[in-house]
């Protein structure tokens, strides 16, 4: 753990030292690409949040694209037909939540192999959405962006993070709040206890079918947050195919970030990054390398780190498994 | 694991079939009699409701159908490997004519032309040089739209930064035409004024899902906002729309859309949405499909038209004399007489 501590410290200095001398060559780049980096990866990091609260508790996700997907539309058409924007999102979170809900049915209830269950739900989310999609509906605005009083007017911290719509403050905060969930609550050590080993947990007392279900619903309104943050406060639109896998990209992450919010969060940043750094290579044009390489450039960094830091990186053992309960 | 591979090779079987849009009054069972005339449309990667490239092209097959009374039916492409696979959905059904559109199905068009020669093929950004007389390849010259909306936004730009956010690769001609056409109209308008701004800046999208990321666009359109950009030419699908939609949250920069007038198609970016570059796609398709009605499809390459979208809202914000010099390059540009300096 110590270990751990000093290495993270290290790797923060890095970080800041880049920031700092590149903030001091051209703040105005600097200061765009880190928000960009932000609106980047703060989708995928909360989009990664269903995956890990889902494989803590011992269910294998794989329709977060689904989720997405329909939240997004649902938030979306509601939010434009209501003309209400709380009316969108509260409508993207129990889309979100009806996905995940689906899939606790499928694998918690019907124990049905739940990577095929996490396909279901992908398959349901692109039909259903193809097929209710119409054009021409717009919504009556987007979430309003909010500085935040002193704190935005901080150099390079306030416009990189203090300059958003309610969303990104919730998400930043909800991920933070989940890590602290999931690692120093007694609901945090049930749910990972119930992923890791289900039958102690449950004779312990602890009802894993229950558990299940309600960190599946929470793992949902994650992507029903993710889903009305991509629609209502980041484009302001919705079209088919909306969520363009960026379910998929969080699975990784989730992976990268093992298995912690916080982890997660930094490998999403770190991709958002390098995503931004990409753009602005060809934004300024000063080195002339063919596009579709400088485009590797998210997926080739994440496959460098992810070879160096691999190694112990394992799931919760549970997932995966349905529960059967023993019989004596 | 055999049975679990197995299950998710049938659903993603299941998902690339597509999804067939529900008939019309005579139905496609008639489709083998001379007298009905059968249009068939197949996307590539893209959507058929892209508010678009797509799109258009489906209006344009949709309508020469109905003028016709014929029957008109599309299938959008989910993975490359099937461009084949849904042409021959058609051919099989014995529909007359298949338009494939996008630049991406050169190839499995030009095959299925050979293979179905009693069919008719038009190829929406297509550049046919075969010999294959039922195989029309529809171009357009992007270069000149871009050049000409690039023009307007070289008098729009007040910081004289100006963006073309491409939603695909440079590999794409037509899309490339469109963003350099872009620059030069800029550089042309410059040049004009006196000034010398920077050559418009471009980046060009080239991961998976090409035309299909709006939250892509969107976020680079912010990383410009940011660095002072105010006019932006978003060029490219849902990926442009996304774009779009973002310049339009931002006081007192302009976006320019592509392909079709966007002011109908993506009423969130009225904002900004200064003008679009437009190829005259539906014409082409249906003056391609009556053609072909008349016995006299011309196979080969067919030059389309292209053109900007009106002001709208735009028209009494810009300044007359701007107005006026845009009408005369247009006219010059389309003409020739003033060149686009872009490569084919």
């Amino acid at each position: 753990m110590r270990k751990l501590t000093s290495k993270s410290s290290l790797l923060t200095y890095i970080v800041i030292i880049i920031i700092a001398f590149f903030y001091s060559r051209d703040s105005l780049v600097t200061t765009s690409v880190a928000g960009s980096a932000l609106l980047f990866g703060l989708p995928l990091a909360m989009a990664a949040m269903v995956g890990i609260l889902s494989e803590r508790t011992g269910v294998v996700n794989i329709g977060i694209e689904g989720t997405l997907l329909f939240s997004a539309f649902l938030g979306f058409f509601i939010g434009a037909l209501s003309k209400n924007l709380i009316f969108g999102i509260l409508g993207a979170l129990i889309g979100g939540m009806m996905m995940t809900l689906l899939l606790a049915l499928l694998a918690v209830n019907w124990k049905m192999d739940q990577i095929i269950a996490g396909t279901i739900i992908n398959i349901l989310a692109a039909g259903l959405t193809s097929f209710f999609y119409k054009q021409g509906y717009a919504l009556p605005s987007i979430l309003p962006r909010w500085e935040v009083p002193f704190l935005s007017k901080i150099p390079f911290i306030g416009p990189v993070f203090f300059t958003h719509g309610p969303l990104t403050y919730i998400g930043l905060i909800l991920i933070i709040a989940l890590w602290v969930g999931l690692f120093h609550t007694v609901w945090g050590l049930r749910s990972r206890a119930v992923g890791e080993h289900p039958s102690s947990a449950d004779s312990a007392g602890v009802s894993v079918v229950r558990l299940r279900y309600i960190n599946l619903a929470i793992a949902g309104a994650f992507g029903g947050l993710t889903g009305a943050y991509l629609t209502l406060e980041l484009v302001g639109s919705f079209d088919r195919g909306f969520s363009a896998g960026k379910g998929f990209t969080a699975l990784a992450l989730m992976i990268f970030g093992r298995w912690n919010p916080i982890g997660a969060l930094g490998a999403a940043i770190f991709f958002g990054t390098a995503q931004a750094v990409a753009n602005q290579l060809m934004i300024t044009g000063v080195v002339n390398i063919p596009q579709p390489f400088i485009n590797m450039l998210p997926y080739i960094l994440t496959i460098v780190v992810l070879a160096i830091s691999a190694g112990k990186v394992r799931p919760p053992a549970a997932a995966g498994a349905p529960y059967e309960k023993e019989k004596s | 694991m055999i049975k679990r591979i197995t299950a998710l090779a049938a659903a993603v079987a299941l998902a690339t079939l597509g999804f067939v849009a529900p008939s019309q009054a005579a139905t496609e069972k008639d489709c083998a009699k001379k007298a009905v005339w059968c249009v068939g449309l197949v996307t590539d990667i893209g959507k058929v409701d892209d508010k678009s490239f797509n799109q258009s092209a489906w209006e344009g097959a949709k309508k020469a159908a109905k003028q016709l009374n014929g029957v008109s039916k599309y299938v959008e492409t989910q993975d490359p490997k099937d461009y084949a696979t849904n042409i021959a959905l058609f051919a099989d059904k014995k529909y007359d004519i298949i338009v494939t559109v996008g630049f991406l199905m050169a190839d499995a068009t030009a095959e299925a032309a050979v293979k179905y020669p009693n069919v008719k093929f038009i190829g929406v950004d297509q550049f046919y040089g075969g010999d294959a007389q039922n195989y029309t390849g529809l171009g357009f010259p992007e270069d000149k739209a871009g050049f000409i909306v690039g023009y307007l936004g070289g008098y729009l730009t007040k910081s004289g930064k100006t963006a073309a956010i491409a939603g695909g690769p440079d590999s794409i001609p037509p899309v490339r035409k469109f963003i350099e056409g872009f620059r030069e109209g800029v550089a042309y308008a410059a040049k004009e004024r006196g000034r010398s701004f920077p050559a418009a800046s471009t980046v060009y999208y080239t991961g998976a899902n090409a035309f299909q990321d709006p939250a892509w666009g969107a976020s680079t359109a912010a990383q410009y906002l940011t660095q002072g950009y105010d006019v932006i030419f978003s060029a490219g699908g849902k990926t442009g729309n996304g774009g779009l939609a973002r310049v339009a949250q931002q006081k007192g920069a302009y976006c320019i859309g592509v392909d079709t007038d966007q002011w109908d198609t993506v009423p969130e970016a009225r904002n900004c949405l200064v003008t679009s570059a437009m190829k005259l796609i539906p014409q082409g398709v249906i003056k391609l499909v009556k053609d072909a009605k008349a016995d006299k499809f011309p196979g080969g390459y067919y030059l389309g038209k292209v053109g900007a979208a009106p002001y709208h809202d735009f028209s009494s914000k810009i300044k007359k004399s701007v107005q006026k010099k845009v009408a005369k390059v247009t006219k010059r540009v389309i003409k020739g007489t003033i060149p686009t300096n872009v490569a084919p």
